[in-house]
């Protein structure tokens, strides 16, 4: 296992007071809290620190730590042998879930008398935990549901009673009907429960891959629809690309840019059967880059025709 | 672990409320109480069901699960937990509404 620098991960001195270690904590856990964090890595940044704050801390834990003595951090890391002699009990504060925290924090304070203590009677028996993984899905995937197969990491129990997190392969359907940023509950598929505790859920965060046309809101699928000024002032039918392949759509006459034409019932299906959302096209007016002689003269003729004014309502002439 | 069973076990978010608020409280690690005063802020929202019982979504669950965090993280006390409940709750109801609204403009 790999030598952890809690000092370097809170950017804190060794001989930092407890006071500035809560702050560097404070600023780090507002950083990349993954509850508030849009950064990428908040999450295996928001780890680290906590699992640094957890030790440090820790008066108990913060010495045990320092007599290990200076690592590089990254650096192979094995245990002094009369380490486990040592009884130590270290206390975790009240919702710690150590099983979060590295191998080789597990190494060092693990939980393991007190896992043996407990195992048995029941009586302590600890639910395991929840995990989360995020899973990225096509639109079509989504459209139909999907088969999806994860490598997770579970909390595992060995026999002497470390907690280590050993990868699993889990495979999970996505059901159709899902949307972009749903979050979807396993039960019991998380890490497993001790001492008879039930295990733990497992809790997938679903993203859409971006797809090149349709966007969604909710149930609802949007898509932007290019049509000529002069399809908007006539009408027109025109084909769009639907869920479901292609579609007639019809543009009424007198259309305008950014009006939204529905298609009802033509989105995304909504969870056990009860219907389906709805699709938009957007009307987008597009002109042509380069005009054509006749073009440009047609378009002359008409600007020298037409005594529509859209600007109207500002007043003025 | 065979594929039918989960097929099965897969709840979404928007499921009808179906849990106690022992379950609840179970799956958040939440106290019946901090769970209570969550619901009196209406940063989790019950449904009674036929028998005048309350019965909480999953989407109870991530929220009270998210509290847990907020508040052994950040050491927040009983109010300022509810303000980053609700100003959380606040910014995905803009997103969501952000995201619908580039759904509909063009580009």
């Amino acid at each position: 296992m790999q030598y952890k620098d809690y000092y370097g991960i809170l950017g804190v001195a060794r001989d930092a007071k407890p006071d500035d270690i809560k702050k560097a904590y404070r600023l780090l856990a507002r950083k990349f809290h993954p509850d508030v964090s849009k950064e990428p890595d908040a999450e295996e940044r928001f780890k680290e620190a906590k699992e640094a704050y957890e030790v440090l801390k820790d008066p108990e834990k913060r010495s045990a730590y320092d007599q290990l003595g200076a690592w590089r951090p990254g650096q192979e890391f094995r245990p002094p042998p009369d380490w486990e002699q040592q009884a130590r009990d270290f206390r975790f504060g009240y919702g710690t879930d150590a099983a979060d925290f590295s191998d080789f924090f597990s190494a060092l304070f693990g939980v393991r008398g007190r896992r043996n203590r407990a195992a048995p009677g029941g009586e302590f028996a600890i639910r395991g935990q929840d995990v989360e993984a995020a899973v990225r899905i096509a639109l079509a995937d989504a459209l139909r549901g999907t088969q999806a197969s994860l490598k997770i990491m579970l909390p595992e129990i060995d026999a002497r009673g470390t907690i280590t997190r050993a990868p699993r392969e889990v495979k999970v359907r996505i059901p159709k009907g899902v949307t972009d940023g749903e979050r979807l509950r396993v039960p019991g598929k998380g890490g497993r429960g001790m001492g008879g505790g039930p295990d733990g859920d497992l809790y997938l965060h679903i993203t859409f891959e971006r797809h090149p046309w349709f966007r969604t809101s909710g149930h609802d699928v949007y898509l932007e629809v290019p049509i000529t000024s002069w399809e908007a002032a006539l009408g027109a039918e025109v084909e769009i690309p639907t869920l479901e392949g292609r579609a007639k759509l019809k543009i009424p006459a007198g259309s305008r840019a950014g009006q939204k034409l529905r298609l009802s019932g033509k989105g995304l299906p909504l969870p056990a059967g009860r219907g389906h959302g709805d699709f938009y096209a957007v009307l987008q007016i597009a002109t042509p880059p380069k005009l054509s002689e006749r073009e440009r003269e047609l378009f002359q003729e008409l600007a020298g025709t037409s005594r529509f004014n859209p600007r109207g309502h500002f007043g003025g002439s | 672990m065979s594929l039918e069973e989960i097929v099965d076990s897969v709840m979404a978010m928007e499921d009808p409320a179906e849990l106690t608020l022992s379950e609840l409280a179970r799956l958040s690690g939440l106290s019946r109480e901090a769970l209570r005063a969550l619901v009196e802020c209406g940063l989790i929202e019950p449904r009674s069901n036929a028998r005048g019982g309350r019965r909480f979504s999953v989407r109870s669950v991530r929220v009270a699960r998210r509290a847990r965090r907020l508040r052994a993280d950040f050491d927040l006390n009983a109010s300022g937990l509810v303000l980053a409940l609700t100003l959380l709750q606040r910014i995905e109801t803009l997103e969501a509404r952000l995201r619908e609204v580039e759904c509909q403009l063009l580009r």
